[in-house]
């Protein structure tokens, strides 16, 4: 019992904090060094980000997926374009749109951008 | 705008600072810094830290909270969930640089003058701590600073849990025999300053 009572008193001694006069000094060196790893990290997510959006669209050029892209687009557009103008035949959002190739650009253009801030949220979360 | 700012986060809990944190107010952990920085400095302190080591550990254990944050579920007390972070990251520093086997022989030298009762002078705990032997000082300071049981103090010294029992037995009876009565040196040297 007086053995409980001793670790109880014990555990209450080790609670109580020493005071130290730098506890201000100490608190503010901590938020420097969160504040220094916050920026490195930010850093690296963004570097981190670019490489991967430019290998993204290096990789996309590399393997003919343009022209790929391209003849499916052709085709999709061609579907596309019939089933608006069997469903809706007075809209007429299909011919604001660019024709042929640089549609194919434009979308692997939001394509490697969406795959950069993906990575980008990917990285921020591990 | 800040000292607003300073004020509203002083004035929220623990587990509201904490939630603050892990949503990346990086202030809302300033604060929690602020509050508890001396108290896993002291324990690290009372492990036997050398105090410039202990205070770099103690901003490491600050930094490791921060990174795991999310981990913190207000359970039980921030102060305890970041000392037992610090009581590790500061043990591995020993494992790292081999210092711990060093400690645990100094321990069984420093058993050898173990009973030696001190009644005279009577004294706080800081200064009962220095009276251990190197690894009863860390295995009391482990189980009752850092709130580890003996099976995880066991693990963290790598150390066989009979052996760790045998240095908070130890630790325990030199600490009874040299501490002040409950309520009275010790609560006059704090009313001292």
């Amino acid at each position: 019992m007086a053995e409980l009572e001793f670790e109880r008193r014990l555990e209450r001694l080790f609670g109580d904090a020493p005071a130290f006069s730098d506890e201000k000094a100490f608190a503010m060196a901590v938020e420097r060094k969160l504040a220094r790893g916050w920026t490195l990290r930010r850093m690296l997510i963004g570097a981190a980000g670019l490489v991967g959006g430019v290998v993204g669209a290096s990789q996309l050029i590399l393997s003919n997926f343009v022209g790929q892209v391209e003849a499916a687009s052709e085709g999709s557009s061609r579907v596309l374009r019939a089933g608006v103008a069997e469903w809706a035949p007075r809209v007429e959002l299909l011919s604001a749109l660019p024709d042929g190739s640089s549609v194919v650009w434009i979308a692997s253009g939001l394509a490697v951008l969406a795959m950069g801030f993906v990575l980008t949220r990917v990285i921020e979360e591990f | 705008m800040s000292g607003a700012n300073t004020t509203r986060l002083a004035n929220l809990h623990d587990v509201e600072l904490a939630a603050l944190a892990a949503a990346g107010d990086r202030a809302a952990f300033g604060e929690l810094v602020r509050r508890h920085g001396s108290a896993v400095r002291g324990l690290l302190r009372r492990m036997g830290s050398p105090p410039a080591e202990a205070d770099d550990v103690a901003q490491d254990a600050f930094l490791t909270a921060f990174e795991r944050i999310r981990e913190f579920r207000g359970e039980g007390a921030f102060a305890a969930w970041v000392k037992k972070i610090a009581a590790r990251l500061y043990l591995r520093r020993l494992q790292r640089e081999r210092r711990l086997a060093g400690l645990a022989q100094e321990a069984e030298d420093a058993a050898i003058d173990a009973h030696q009762p001190d009644a005279a002078g009577r004294i706080d705990l800081d200064e009962g701590l220095k009276s251990l032997g190197a690894a009863e000082r860390l295995c009391v300071s482990m189980c009752y600073g850092a709130g580890l049981s003996h099976a995880e103090t066991a693990e963290a010294l790598n150390l066989p849990l009979g052996t760790v029992k045998s240095h908070v037995k130890r630790g325990l009876e030199k600490l009874r025999t040299r501490l002040a009565p409950a309520g009275a040196a010790l609560e006059g040297k704090q009313g001292n300053g």
